[in-house]
């Protein structure tokens, strides 16, 4: 490139005389530049939605009893050596759904880099009684200040509190509630499977919109989980949150060999969801990809016209000493050019269009008005278009500019 | 270059294009000097080669046999920057068509050379080139567009443009065959009178016989070669009486 007064002149000079081919080709950039930056935006903002429904109630990661695996009779103590055994190996029910040294596991789990949160849970069905009504509910006993960071139940309260919840107080969702006429220290019993029997408080009340949360789910401490579901000290599974959810499965997987557990991700548990992003992803991708090229070629087809219609120019030019290499600058920076006021229309439009749709709100849970489209303008994201369009502007300048520079004087000037 | 080293020489080049197999001669055995001031006509039918002629004195083509030599210097063995840099430094160009570039004004594309050069080349001879105009009559047109000109007055605008370098040696290529007797005219007046008054070299491509006979010296070509062979090898300095007269 030899960008001198020469060079820079005559690009500008070109695409401001040839304004309507320089304005068409600027709206071609700003179209592909716009659709790159609003489609990943919205999609993005869509996919976050749909990944924030699924795990925004869930852990990440569960760590649960290991299932265990037989053990060949003739491996037993005491069986005699060198005798033949016939017999069939099955896959045996876990025999304990609980774990009980969980509390030695607690802080090499919490300084996994990868973990954010660990929250010892206890879970299990119990019935609950108010006068004659007797429903059975999921009872999840918790630590409130480590749970209400996998499941955001605080937030989400539509009265009284779930951080404090004490021993014998619940925390329960808003349908459950509205079934048994159940208001704020109101008394209810719990009884376990085994017929253990636990009277507790409301403590709160909420509402997440997620129906399996707000109908037949209640929480209690995890002592009180304990003792309702009879775990003696021992908890039914370890939920935790990672920084990068995409990553869950691949840390899941990591993380397997080293602890005495079943690791499950929320990935492994809802692959169809995550499918349908992945697929989404490259459909959006082959769009973008697809504007991007025709944007290129947008580019290149005006300066291969330009350059063609300019031939006895750029003899002259050549003539009078020009050097092929600035005759090439001359078309590469008008390329970039046009890229780059391609992105200084487009950009700001994106952005323009994106604000609107992310000012636009509508009912949501518990008739709160929320956003509709979850938008997050991300910089990176503008920086990335932008490089883009620009490269393609100039990779698909390069090749009429070559042209250009290859312009032999001697045979346009005769005018054959 | 000392006064009595030729503007340019050529010594016994020939051309050839070869096409595949096919070779199709051009140029046979052309020897001659050209002096500082002189204003020299190139005359031949057409196929004679003049224009060949001229485009390897101009640096655009490349001859297949002898030397070139621009102020004594040999550019046979120049690159194509090499070149480009005796175009840009040292020569001058009239092509039949004016080839003024439509996106600058009249100004702007009498400057065009000294663009290339850079601005402060250009700034430098702004003044002469604005004066040049004035000369020519296009005073009132240096904002103008070169569409908005006359084929006659596009020409005078290339004329004047192919001094903007201070050349040693304008090469004109049929520069008045493309216009009508009376702007052919004005133009070649045009040239003889800057070439006079700047004592710069003309070499100039034409089948007007009028105005090859004007000329200082006529190099008559004939089927690639040389025809009048004296006037070719005119070792005289040219009419010394003619330049700043």
């Amino acid at each position: 490139m030899k960008l001198t007064f020469f060079t820079v002149s005559v690009a500008l000079r070109h695409l401001r005389y040839g304004v309507g081919q320089s304005l068409l080709t600027i709206g071609v950039v700003a179209i592909s530049v716009l659709l790159i930056v609003y489609l990943r935006t919205v999609i993005g903002g869509t996919q976050r939605s749909i990944v924030n429904n699924v795990t925004g109630t869930i852990p990440h990661i569960v760590l649960e009893p290991a299932e265990r695996t037989p053990i060949g009779a003739w491996r037993l103590p005491g069986m005699p050596a060198g005798e033949l055994y016939v017999g069939e190996t099955v896959k045996l029910p876990r025999a304990l759904d609980r774990i009980e040294d969980w509390r030695q596991w607690l802080p090499a789990l919490e300084k996994d880099p990868d973990v954010t949160v660990v929250s010892p849970t206890v879970a299990g069905s119990a019935f609950l009684f108010r006068g004659s009504r007797r429903e059975s509910v999921r009872v999840t006993g918790v630590i409130p200040e480590r749970h209400d960071r996998i499941v955001n139940v605080e937030e989400n309260l539509l009265e009284g509190r779930f951080l404090q919840m004490a021993t014998g107080e619940v925390v329960l969702g808003t349908r459950l509630a509205r079934d048994y006429g159940l208001r704020l220290r109101d008394k209810v019993r719990l009884v376990g499977p085994s017929g253990r029997a636990l009277s507790v408080t409301v403590a709160g009340i909420y509402e997440t919109g997620a129906g399996q949360l707000d109908d037949g789910q209640v929480f209690v401490t995890l002592r009180d989980g304990q003792s309702l579901l009879e775990l003696g000290s021992a908890i039914s599974n370890i939920g935790l949150r990672i920084g990068d959810i995409y990553q869950a499965e691949a840390i899941a997987q990591a993380m397997a060999p080293g602890v005495p557990f079943k690791v499950r991700s929320w990935i492994s548990d809802n692959p169809n969801v995550f499918r349908t992003l992945g697929a989404q992803d490259q459909t959006i991708n082959m769009v973008l990809v697809s504007t991007i090229i025709a944007a290129g070629f947008g580019i290149a087809s005006i300066l291969i016209m330009s350059v063609t219609g300019k031939f006895r120019e750029i003899g002259i030019l050549k003539a009078m000493g020009a050097t092929p290499g600035e005759i090439q600058t001359i078309f590469v920076l008008e390329g970039f050019l046009l890229a780059v006021l391609g992105c200084l229309v487009g950009i700001p439009v994106g952005i323009a269009l994106l604000n609107a749709l992310s000012s636009i709100r509508a009912p949501g849970a518990g008739g709160r008005m929320t956003q509709v489209f979850n938008i997050q303008i991300d910089p990176g994201l503008l920086a990335f278009a932008a490089a883009v369009a620009i490269t393609v502007g100039v990779v698909a300048a390069f090749f009429p500019a070559r042209r250009a520079g290859g312009v032999d004087p001697m045979q346009v000037i005769r005018g054959s | 270059m000392g006064t009595d080293t030729p503007v340019i020489e050529l010594r016994n080049v020939g051309k050839t294009y070869v096409t595949g197999d096919v070779q199709t001669p051009v140029l046979f055995d052309i020897s001659f000097r050209i002096h500082r001031g002189e204003f020299v006509a190139i005359v031949g039918g057409s196929g004679s080669g003049k224009t060949t002629l001229l485009n390897i004195m101009g640096l655009l083509d490349r001859p297949t046999a002898g030397q070139v030599l621009v102020a004594g210097d040999e550019v046979g063995h120049l690159d194509e920057l090499g070149r480009a840099e005796v175009r840009r430094e040292r020569l001058g160009f009239i092509f039949q068509f004016h080839y003024l570039l439509p996106e600058f004004n009249v100004l702007e594309n009498a400057l065009m050379p000294c663009r290339i050069k850079g601005p402060a080349f250009q700034d430098r001879q702004e003044p002469r080139m604005r004066a040049l105009l004035e000369t020519v009559g296009l005073g009132e047109k240096l904002a103008s567009r070169p569409s908005q000109l006359s084929g006659g007055q596009q020409q005078r605008v290339a004329v004047v443009r192919s001094l903007a370098n201070n050349p040693a040696l304008v090469l004109a290529d049929e520069p008045t065959g493309n216009l009508d007797t009376r702007s052919g005219r004005v133009v070649f007046d045009l040239m003889r009178t800057l070439s006079r008054e700047s004592g710069t070299t003309f070499v100039m491509v034409t089948h007007d016989d009028d105005f090859a006979l004007e000329a200082d010296r006529v190099i008559r070509i004939r089927d690639g070669r040389i025809e009048d062979s004296a006037a070719a090898r005119s070792e005289a300095p040219p009419r010394l009486a003619a330049v700043g007269s």
